[in-house]
């Protein structure tokens, strides 16, 4: 790539600003909406990752189970479904005084209602609704096993929001692409035109179409990266404001951002290569 | 390095230009002349491949076909030095990125290449001096002279010259002639197409002349300045052309 390209292109968008801000200010607007997406996307994926680490299934132990039961019980379990503790009826009871915290309504219990229970922390892989389903109902066989709890229905809700999510990526994901492919196409095709006489020139002086088109793809490039740029710059002042006014947020990742500008500087590269293969021909003799 | 062989050019209905032959050498000097419409720039336009011939079949250098292909197209007019009679400078560039263009356009990016090159094409022409200025504060014939430096930066072995004197008043036209003179001198072959006699004349070629498309062979009377050098063409290896 020589420096000579990008004077020209630089002198291209001075000459053309007009046209060039123009196509700034679409795609920033574009770039924006898009960001705004992957923000809530990324955050909803944080907040499913934590929720779905956190599920598990209670396997409440019936009254009799010897201590060995219990062992070979936990063993069997930690060996199929993931890492099995034991909690006794004791526990039990503490965790629940300290998440209800007023002891008047505690005293009102004459005895500890609450059963011994195994809390499985389930492999990943059973971290759906599916595959929770049918753990919950073998286990719920075993003769020591007196009930299993796993919060069916949120955890279906949890992997219909995750699909939601993904669905929704996808869409606004292709929405944006091709919004930022028509900008460009036709900012491009607009630029060729106005400079219709000095691309004529050009090609009559046998300039390739890669002489040619280096400096408007480079323009188109640096546009679109400038625009997702200043798009991100807007996201991170859209997240700190919402970190003060609302609920906390985290911005993307470095791996995000890259993707970001990567992508949008693709889709700058493909739309130029587009427009510019049609508007070339059509230009000169 | 120039042949035409029986090339017919049609506009819709009218006939730019009806079954030509001719063919040049190398270093040669042809002036095509004629009045305006009878297919002098067609002439040239199918020589850099800007048009096609609607039959016919038009040899520059080694490039040989109805219809280049659009890389082809552009390699060739790499080889040749155009000329127009509106210059076709770009305004928003001064005098010696003009130049300097038509060298980065062969793929010489490198100013050790590019600044020296362009320097002795404008000294060449005298333009020297005026390589930072932009096309609107140039006189008609200095842009000429910036055009042409464009046109033998990078020493074409053909240089065309579409009606070059056509925009200037006399003085300044009689220097363009001058100059074309002196590069055809140093070695290049040039192809000019005008509709002054004084042009053929003074630079002294083998003048051509067009008459509705046509090369008419000894119709011209002895002595005009559009009379043939021989026949028509004597040099032109005539071959009936695929649309013949």
């Amino acid at each position: 790539m020589h420096l000579y390209y990008l004077r020209e292109a630089w002198r291209s968008f001075r000459q053309h600003q007009g046209l060039g801000w123009t196509a700034m200010i679409s795609l920033t607007a574009t770039l924006l909406l898009c960001g705004v997406f992957l923000l809530l996307t990324h955050n909803a994926q944080s907040a499913v990752r934590f929720i779905g680490d956190r599920r598990e299934m209670v396997v409440y132990l019936r009254d009799e189970v010897t201590p060995d039961q219990r062992e070979a019980l936990i063993a069997r379990l930690t060996e199929l479904y993931g890492t099995a503790t034991y909690v006794s009826p004791e526990q039990a009871w503490e965790e629940f005084s300290q998440q209800v915290g007023d002891p008047q309504l505690l005293q009102a219990v004459d005895q500890n209602p609450l059963p011994a229970s195994l809390r499985v922390r389930l492999r990943p892989e059973l971290l759906n609704y599916p595959a929770m389903e049918q753990a919950a109902k073998q286990v719920s066989q075993f003769p020591e096993v007196e009930d299993v709890r796993y919060g069916g229905e949120w955890v279906r809700r949890l992997d219909e929001l995750q699909a939601t999510l993904a669905r929704g990526s996808l869409v606004v994901g292709v929405a944006v692409a091709l919004a930022i492919l028509l900008i460009l196409y036709n900012i491009i095709r607009l630029t060729v035109m106005a400079r219709r006489r000095e691309v004529e020139i050009m090609i009559r002086l046998g300039a390739s179409d890669r002489f040619i088109a280096a400096p408007f793809t480079l323009e188109a490039v640096g546009q679109t990266l400038v625009s997702a740029l200043a798009a991100l710059g807007l996201l991170f002042a859209l997240e700190q404001l919402t970190v003060q006014q609302v609920v906390h947020v985290s911005f993307l990742p470095a791996a995000w951002i890259a993707a970001f500008l990567g992508g949008a500087a693709l889709l700058a590269w493909a739309a130029a290569t587009l427009a510019l293969a049609r508007a070339l021909r059509s230009a000169g003799p | 390095m120039i042949t035409f062989e029986q090339v017919s050019k049609r506009y819709g209905q009218r006939m730019a230009l009806d079954s030509v032959s001719w063919h040049m050498d190398e270093g040669e000097c042809v002036v095509f002349a004629g009045h305006s419409g009878a297919g002098k720039t067609t002439l040239l336009r199918l020589i850099t491949h800007e048009i096609a011939p609607s039959s016919g079949t038009v040899t520059v250098g080694t490039f040989r076909g109805v219809r280049l292909p659009r890389a082809r197209r552009a390699l060739l007019r790499r080889t040749l030095g155009i000329i127009y009679e509106d210059f076709r400078l770009l305004n928003d560039r001064t005098v010696f990125e003009n130049v300097a263009l038509a060298v980065r356009i062969t793929g010489h990016f490198a100013d050790a290449e590019v600044v020296p090159r362009t320097l002795y094409a404008l000294e060449e022409v005298g333009l020297q001096h005026k390589q930072a200025a932009f096309p609107s504060e140039l006189s008609a014939g200095e842009k000429q002279r910036a055009a042409i430096a464009r046109a033998i930066v990078n020493r074409p072995a053909v240089v065309l010259a579409d009606e070059p004197t056509g925009a200037l008043e006399p003085a300044s036209a009689k220097e363009i002639i001058m100059l074309l003179r002196r590069i055809h001198e140093e070695g290049a072959a040039l192809v000019t197409v005008t509709t002054r006699p004084d042009v053929g004349e003074a630079l002294g070629g083998r003048i051509l002349r067009l008459d509705e498309g046509r090369l008419p062979a000894g119709t011209a009377a002895a002595g005009s300045p559009y009379a043939p050098a021989g026949p028509v063409d004597t040099t032109a290896p005539v071959a009936p052309g695929p649309g013949a």
